[in-house]
């Protein structure tokens, strides 16, 4: 007669030295293999005395069941029953790879995302413009040094409207006002995002080509606290609810009062005591109302401009404007 | 604009920290760009803006801190000079050129060190003290604004001075020692035989102040701004005077200048003021009044201002106020030509008061009647999320190019806008094609060991006729970013279409490709891309010799340009909806070969002609090059799909049709079943 106390103590002993599936295995294979002892036990039944087979029988089918339940156990806290090889849950996945959109483009789209739940429509307007458009319809005079050559370039093409002059390639977004205004009566509430070009020579902060987004809104009664409240707003939602920003008096001919917006380096996370400027504004000067024909006196405004390549260089950390056009894919990845 | 602190307290003492002062004066628009010691001396580096050349000096700014502080100003006895009867020969050509010139002759001058009090003023803000009459030029420059310079009168040939334009050829010395060539844009101060000096911006060598100098004649004028302007830049020189005639000069500072600086001659050169003469053309407009309400205040700002709270900013800044009730009536003083109508008063009104001060509102931004197109908005976008899906980088490149690089591309031939004053050479042109620019960032990358490359643009092209919206495409490199796969497998003609054809189905359109030819493009792999018949782009393999003109070795680059112009006009047009057929479809396989010039899409539509009504779609399967195949043969395999929408379809109906299929490929296109 088996001891099945005993067998039971040596099994659940056994079960034990589990540790990984060839154990397992192993363990299996001595208990419930072919030649196993389950096995052994239920051919010993045929030379058992009569009165014993009941006992046996149940017994060899305990057995069966705890060697079960201990693998089933065992494999709860160690992998022991996983035939299949183990997959490297480390490489790397392969999905099809996502293209990556420009940093610029990206912080056009974040900055005219923003103005545009505030109630502004998006406009662009051309690259190429008039002397009307880009300096005479924002009060910018014929001596204005910023018409020389040396600040604007002009294109070997005569302008239709114009006799003798030549067409030009804008220098701010600034004509999209004039463009805008020209063609539509107020209410207006408008950005215009776009390419802007200056003969400057090319290093870690100057480049010949840029991008600027130009913001306007004429209403009747519109007044210098809602350019404050509007550009305070923008401020919060692109650079965070912390920042601490200031309005300084500065100057633009095109707008009058003018001011200038410095953002605290410090709220940014990036420096000290410092402030960064980061955009122009001021309330649209009557005589680019004038300019583009509007009644005298009727409307007010405000207008504003920032300089894209300005606004992803503070929010990145990005420090030569140089690498926007480079394109190197390195760079492009990275956003 | 360099201002010293304790110049600065010779006339106004603000009773603030540097930090505090600093602070007023940014807030009033004064912006404080460095702070250095020099010896006990603190000097502000101002940022002073171009409307406001009456501050590029010690007594403009202590009137403007004055006026944002409230402490008094004392400003320097001046004695008036009046005109002597012994005259000075000063001739004007032009009243244009030069309103003013102030001459004024004083002889038998010692000509020695300046007292330390003025050197030291002078070190303050970086000037190299000179001797005493060089010195108090310069003085009285930093402390009224007033551009001075001092002759050698003995020097001058004829003892006359003569204000006229340069001759063709003319040249001068100037008193740093380089000669210069002139020309009549050029406005010179001459004697009877030659340029003495370049009006407004640097005296002549040989008529310049020694310590042998007997007899001086003080020039103290106001020349046109424009004029010096276009001179200094043409000529590259530049000078503490230039700056400021070119900003403009009050016209009556002038005078005020000349006096201020004979008194300081006299008393420091120990000589006598032997003539004096004035000359003068009053400019149009100096005086007028300009009305402004305590309303339009309001209006502008969103801030009620006491109507006496306005007429002691204006006050303080020399404005002269008077008029009674609401409105006031404000006559400028003769340097704030910056000051010309009420939204200017309103300006000066705020500044003093502090932005900061101002009240803050968000604005009602009502019903637009601006009515904007949103098509291009949202077709660039959607074109934009097609192509990042596609695992295309998107690139910003500039807008320029040049001659030779449109010949490394093979598109000398392309109309192109010229720029009339490039920077380089280099950028000469506006690009007529993005091309150029794709392969110097291709190359660019190429140099960094950067081979695989999947990048777009959507840009502008310029045409003589204009600005072109363009997308472009370049795909180069491995054809796979799955490790699992080879990644010796280079991206080939179908990965461009297939990458177009998310763009094309990201905006509903659908394009059909047909050979073309191109100057940069292979003639093997060259492909007009069709939209509702219409030829919207082209796509294909750039030739070798493009990239060979790169440096672009061992790699094929396919390109693809579309217009997008042509994209806002044709999609997103609304689907129609088709019903959903709920009979089976029969698939039956093809498969053949053909000779390799035969072209799927031929075969495709010889199926269509043929298998009728019933044939709804035959979808490409693979295509097989081998050589278990004839060398001058390609193997084709491909399913046709057989449905009828109003029942299912008997076996015979549908045999019956894929035969003439077969016949018509075997009788048409010689092609054989494999």
């Amino acid at each position: 007669m088996h001891n099945f106390l005993l067998i039971f103590q040596q099994a659940k002993e056994e079960a034990q030295g589990i540790s990984d599936a060839k154990t397992a295995e192993e363990y299996r294979l001595k208990y419930l293999g072919k030649k196993g002892i389950v096995a052994e036990i239920f051919s010993s039944l045929s030379n058992a005395a009569p009165e014993d087979k009941a006992a046996i029988g149940k017994g060899a089918n305990d057995l069966r069941a705890l060697v079960s339940l201990l693998i089933e156990e065992k494999s709860k806290t160690t992998r022991v029953v996983n035939k299949k090889e183990q997959v490297d849950i480390s490489l790397p996945g392969t999905a099809s790879v996502l293209g990556h959109q420009h940093i610029l483009t990206q912080t056009i789209e974040e900055i005219s995302q923003v103005f545009e739940k505030l109630g502004f429509v998006i406009a662009e307007t051309s690259e190429v413009e008039t002397e009307f458009h880009n300096f005479t319809g924002l009060n910018i005079p014929l001596e204005h040094p910023s018409r020389d050559s040396f600040d604007t370039f002009y294109l070997d093409q005569e302008d239709q409207s114009a006799k003798g002059r030549k067409l030009l390639l804008r220098s701010h977004t600034s004509p999209g006002q004039v463009r805008i205004m020209t063609e539509h009566k107020p209410p207006l509430a408008v950005i215009v995002p776009g390419r802007v070009y200056r003969p400057d020579a090319v290093d870690a902060s100057h480049s010949f080509m840029f991008h600027q987004l130009e913001g306007f809104l004429v209403d009747e009664k519109v007044q210098f606290s809602d350019l404050k409240g509007l550009l305070t707003e923008f401020c919060r939602r692109f650079f965070g609810q912390n920042v601490k920003m200031r309005f300084r008096p500065h100057f633009f001919p095109f707008t009058e009062p003018s001011a200038e917006v410095d953002i605290s380096a410090e709220t940014l996370g990036i420096g000290k005591k410092k402030w960064l400027e980061i955009l122009g504004c001021g309330m649209i000067h009557p005589r680019v109302f004038e300019a583009v024909g509007y009644p005298k006196e009727k409307y007010t405004g405000f207008a504003f401009g920032m300089g894209i390549e300005r606004m992803a260089m503070l929010k990145h950390g990005i420090n030569d404007i140089r690498l926007f056009y480079e394109n190197d894919v390195r760079f492009l990845k990275q956003f | 604009m360099k201002l010293s602190l304790n110049w600065l307290k010779d006339y106004i003492d603000p009773k603030l920290k540097d930090e505090d002062l600093i602070h007023r004066l940014v807030m009033a628009g004064w912006e404080v760009e460095a702070v250095e010691t020099v010896g006990k001396d603190t000097v502000f580096e101002l940022e002073i803006t171009p409307n406001r050349p009456d501050c590029l000096n010690v007594l403009g700014l202590a009137r403007e801190i004055s006026a944002i502080t409230g402490r008094n100003v004392t400003f320097p006895k001046i004695k008036n000079y009046k005109d002597t009867a012994k005259k000075i020969s000063i001739s004007i050509e032009e009243k244009k050129d030069c309103s003013r010139y102030v001459g004024t002759l004083i002889e038998n001058v010692t000509v020695k060190d300046a007292p330390d009090n003025i050197q030291t003023r002078l070190n303050s803000l970086g000037i190299r003290p000179i001797s005493n009459v060089v010195d108090v030029t310069n003085f009285v420059l930093m402390e009224t604004g007033q551009p001075l310079h001092a002759f050698d009168y003995d020097k001058i040939v004829g003892g006359k001075v003569i204000i006229r334009r340069a001759k063709t050829g003319e040249k001068i010395i100037t008193i740093d020692g380089v000669e210069r060539l002139l020309d009549p844009t050029v406005l010179v101060i001459a004697d009877t035989v030659k340029p003495i000096a370049i009006a407004g911006i640097m005296g002549g060598k040989e008529t310049e102040v020694t310590v042998a100098t007997k007899n001086i004649l003080l020039e103290s004028a106001s020349f046109d701004m424009g004029l010096i302007r276009r001179a200094s830049r043409k000529l590259g020189l530049r000078s503490d005077s230039s700056y400021r005639f070119e900003r403009s000069v009050d016209w009556r500072g002038v005078l005020t200048g000349a006096n201020r600086a004979t008194d300081l001659l006299l008393n420091l050169t120990k000589g006598q003021l032997a003539a004096r003469r004035d000359v003068a053309y009053t400019p149009k407009g100096t005086q007028y009044s300009i009305k402004v309400t305590t309303q339009e205040v309001e209006n502008l700002l969103g801030l009620k201002v006491p109507l006496a709270k306005i007429k002691s900013i204006l006050t303080s800044l020399d404005f002269k106020v008077s008029g009674k009730g609401a409105s006031l009536i404000v006559v400028p003083p003769s340097f704030r030509g910056d000051i010309k109508q009420s939204v200017d008063l309103v300006e000066e009104v705020a500044r003093t008061i502090g932005f900061d001060h101002m009240p803050t509102s968000l604005p009602q931004i009502k019903a637009k009647n601006l009515i904007v197109d949103q098509r291009p908005a949202m077709v660039k976008k959607s074109v934009r999320e097609a192509l990042m899906a596609s695992g295309v980088d998107e690139i910003v490149t500039l807008s320029m190019t040049n001659t030779k690089d449109l010949k490394r591309c093979l598109q000398q031939n392309l109309k192109v806008v010229r720029v009339f004053n490039p920077l380089t050479i280099d950028q000469e042109l506006m690009r007529p094609s993005l091309l150029p620019s794709f392969l110097g960032v291709v190359a660019g990358n190429f140099n960094r060991g950067q081979k695989d490359l999947r990048l777009f643009e959507i840009a502008k092209k310029y045409l003589s006729e204009g600005e072109k919206e363009v997308l472009t495409i370049l795909l180069t490199g491995s054809r796979y970013q799955d490790w699992r796969l080879s990644r010796k497998d280079q991206v080939q003609f179908c990965d461009l279409k297939g990458v177009l054809k998310n763009v094309y189905s990201a905006v509903g359109i659908e394009a059909a490709f047909s050979l073309s030819q191109e100057d940069f493009l292979d003639e093997s792999c060259a492909s007009h891309i069709e939209v509702k018949g219409e030829v919207v782009g082209v796509a294909g393999r750039l030739k070798a010799t493009v990239l060979q003109n790169w440096d672009i070795k061992h790699q094929d680059v396919f390109f693809a340009e579309i217009d997008l112009q042509k994209l806002f006009k044709t999609s997103f047009e609304a689907v129609a909806f088709k019903p959903l057929v709920e009979f089976p479809a029969a698939v039956r396989d093809i498969s053949l070969a053909v000779k390799k010039e035969a072209s799927y899409g031929a075969i495709e539509a010889l199926c269509r002609q043929k298998g009728g009504d019933i044939l709804v779609d035959v979808q490409f399967i693979e295509q097989y090059l081998g050589d278990k195949i004839q060398p001058d043969q390609k193997g084709l395999v491909f399913s046709c799909l057989y449905q009828s929408h109003t029942r299912t379809l008997r076996e015979e109906e549908v045999n019956t049709a894929h035969q003439s299929i077969i016949q018509a490929l075997t009788n048409e296109l010689g092609a054989t079943l494999r």
